[in-house]
């Protein structure tokens, strides 16, 4: 039943996100709310979502595939196929930003080493043949010593991509809010969480339940994620704090954005309430824990509070002017710091989420993902 | 009550003396009296005579010039006609700007007044900008002027949130008369009076018409080069030739005998942001 209502919801989200294909292909950028000022919306934090949580599903499969960790046996495959998927979605929200799409060769062939951007982009890359190449011998050559040799690899690779996209942000000095040293060790625990997260949900609502380990796994993945979901606070709290305490305007003003301004609803109601307060709750007690639709809905709604926490650092940022009555004196299309994503961002953000569900519903069906069906 | 008049005439007739004399060998060799903006404009109109400058800067090799613009912050009076200069020189579309001028009232009534801060690239010799760029597209020229290679930038943008300035802006691919209607045989509609729209502007020395929403510069990122194509004509930024109020200065700083040399020596000279370590080559004077 919730494989079907997962279709219909794959479908549904693809059609909506169809229109915004077209119209981000057939007219470009016009109408995106992004501008000159706030220049990266709602695609960016997407991507920063799904790669972000790609490295942790890859982090949760070496439990299984690197060591060999009974609890997690059969597991693996699951994560690896939801982490390329979530890659996938990943880059291509970020292709759709680019302002000149058919371009992004350049980064491979003409790029700048130097640039944290071209880092990633490389980063990114070979993560993604790592976890293709991984899945496939987990499929076909589950004990090929390559395998435990490629997790090995990918999970240096999975930390430094998901640190990279900690100082993608954190190199700008220029933004007293992204410039924070620690950026690039946050990120890649951030990255854990969502990738457990991920397994929460895709365990708790998609995997046959006939498994025998499935309530230790889902209370294991349980208390791991209130735990990175406690240290991902802690180092949230730190953050807000030093920065209303330093008092650096540019700082408190992207702080006060996020805790009292034009954000505080999705700050308070959908990062805390519900994608924090409600699945710490629910997590913390072993019974609900165990329950396979409560862990699974929880990891939905762990995994929903991480992508708005996305957005949260990404627009606060970008919202605050580096010079002052820069609005006031020119005005025109797209120079505003007011950012909400328009209509046609959001199709493709759907759109983007629905082709993701599909894929992995589809690889579900169709690849030897659980432990069952591969020792058939 | 008298000692102490004495004690201060003494002082009146010495002091100075015994200062210069301590000061003098110091400044042996050094030229005192720097010519200020008013004694400039009081021989000669300032344009003439950046022109002069830029004339001989022209005559030498390129990477031996280094271009600098000073603006004079006491002068500037908030025209804005160096913000639609620079517009219809760059042919700029809706949404993208070189230079706006950042205007800011303060006070209380009665007692307000207004400031005016021009604000164009500031063509950093430190520029954050540029190691951030994944393909190599916005380097410093070898004049040290920060360029953008249109079709070599894939316009992700990063540049923009690097740049402490907000000195960039992204090309959207609008025109003026979007949303205008389209008009029928006896109207002009939008298709052909949008043609001015069309025809493009020759900055970095090339003519590139915007035939259509998707070719550079349309979704690249845009800034102001200090018009580059019209100083290889030996010709001022357009910002410079524009300003009424005579309070924007161009030329090689590394040519002692310009006009910006000697203004940049002065000691009501600052630089935005200067903490970031991006070494700004404009400067304003206080």
């Amino acid at each position: 039943m919730l494989k079907k209502l997962a279709y219909a919801f794959g479908t549904l989200a693809l059609l909506v996100g169809a229109w915004g294909f077209y119209d981000r292909f057939a007219h470009g950028h016009e109408n995106a709310d992004y501008g000159s000022y706030v220049v990266w919306g709602l695609w960016v934090a997407m991507y920063l979502f799904f790669a972000g949580t790609a490295a942790g599903g890859f982090m949760i499969a070496t439990l299984d595939h690197l060591f060999h960790l009974p609890l997690f046996k059969g597991v693996g495959r699951l994560a690896l196929w939801g982490a390329l998927v979530s890659l996938g979605a990943g880059l291509f929200s970020i292709w759709l930003d680019l302002g000149h799409l058919e371009r992004v060769w350049k980064v491979y062939l003409q790029g700048n080493p130097g640039s944290v951007m071209f880092q990633m982009v490389w980063g990114y890359t070979l993560f993604g043949l790592i976890i293709a190449v991984s899945l496939f011998l987990a499929i076909k050559k589950p004990d090929s010593p390559w395998l435990r040799v490629l997790m090995g690899l990918g999970l240096g690779v999975a930390l430094f991509v998901s640190g990279a996209v900690g100082a993608l942000l954190g190199v700008n000095a220029a933004r007293p809010f992204w410039h924070v040293g620690l950026f690039p060790v946050q990120f890649p625990v951030f990255s854990l969480a969502s990738g457990a997260a991920m397994l929460l949900l895709i365990l708790g609502l998609f995997a046959p339940r006939d498994d025998p380990q499935r309530e230790q796994q889902l209370w294991v993945l349980g208390l791991l994620s209130v735990a990175l979901l406690v240290v991902k606070l802690y180092f949230m709290w730190a953050d807000y704090s030093q920065s209303i305490y330093g008092g650096i305007p540019m700082n408190v003003d992207a702080v006060n954005q996020v805790l009292f301004g034009k954000y505080w609803w999705a700050f308070w109601i959908l990062q805390i309430l519900i994608g924090s307060l409600i699945p710490l709750i629910v997590l913390v007690q072993p019974k609900l824990a165990r329950h396979n639709g409560w862990a699974g809905w929880m990891g939905l709604l762990l995994l929903a509070g991480y992508a708005v926490a996305r957005g949260l650092i990404i627009f606060p940022g970008l919202s605050v002017p580096e010079l002052e009555q820069l609005t006031s004196s020119f005005g025109g299309p797209h120079l505003t710091f007011d950012y909400f994503p328009s209509l046609m961002e959001w199709a493709v953000t759907l759109g983007t989420i629905g082709l993701a569900v599909l894929g992995f519903l589809l690889g579900t069906e169709y690849l030897p993902l659980y432990a069952k069906e591969l020792e058939a | 009550m008298e000692e102490v008049e004495e004690t201060a005439g003494l002082l009146q007739k010495y002091a100075s003396q015994v200062f210069a004399g301590l000061v003098a060998p110091a400044l042996e060799g050094v030229q005192a009296v720097r010519a200020t903006i008013e004694d400039v404009l009081a021989k000669e109109d300032v344009l003439l005579r950046m022109q002069e400058d830029l004339k001989r800067a022209l005559e030498k090799p390129a990477a031996e010039r280094r271009w600098v613009m000073v603006i004079d912050l006491r002068r500037c009076i908030g025209c804005h006609a160096c913000t639609i200069a620079c517009v219809a020189e760059n042919n700029l579309p809706p949404g993208v700007v070189y230079r706006p001028v950042l205007s800011e009232e303060f006070g209380t009534y009665p007692n307000v007044t207004m400031r005016f801060l021009p604000r164009p690239c500031m063509q950093c010799d430190n520029p954050p900008c540029v190691p951030v760029c994944p393909v190599y597209a916005t380097y410093k020229n070898e004049e040290g002027v920060v360029v953008v290679e249109y079709d070599q930038c894939i316009g992700c943008r990063y540049c923009i949130t690097a740049c402490p300035y907000a000195a960039r802006t992204f090309d959207f691919g609008l025109t003026y008369l979007d949303e205008t209607p389209e008009g029928d045989d006896l109207v002009l509609g939008r298709s052909r009076a949008d043609e001015y729209e069309r025809v493009g502007a020759f900055e970095y020395g090339e003519l590139r018409r915007r035939k259509d929403r998707k070719t550079s510069p349309v979704g690249n990122v845009r800034k102001c080069h200090f018009c580059l194509h019209r100083l290889a004509e030996g010709m001022l930024p357009a910002c410079v030739t524009t300003c009424i109020g005579r309070a924007t200065y161009f030329g090689d700083a590394n040519d002692p005998e310009s006009l910006v040399a000697d203004l940049i020596a002065s000691p009501n000279v600052m630089r935005l942001k200067e903490d970031l370590g991006t070494e700004p080559r404009v400067y304003y004077l206080m």
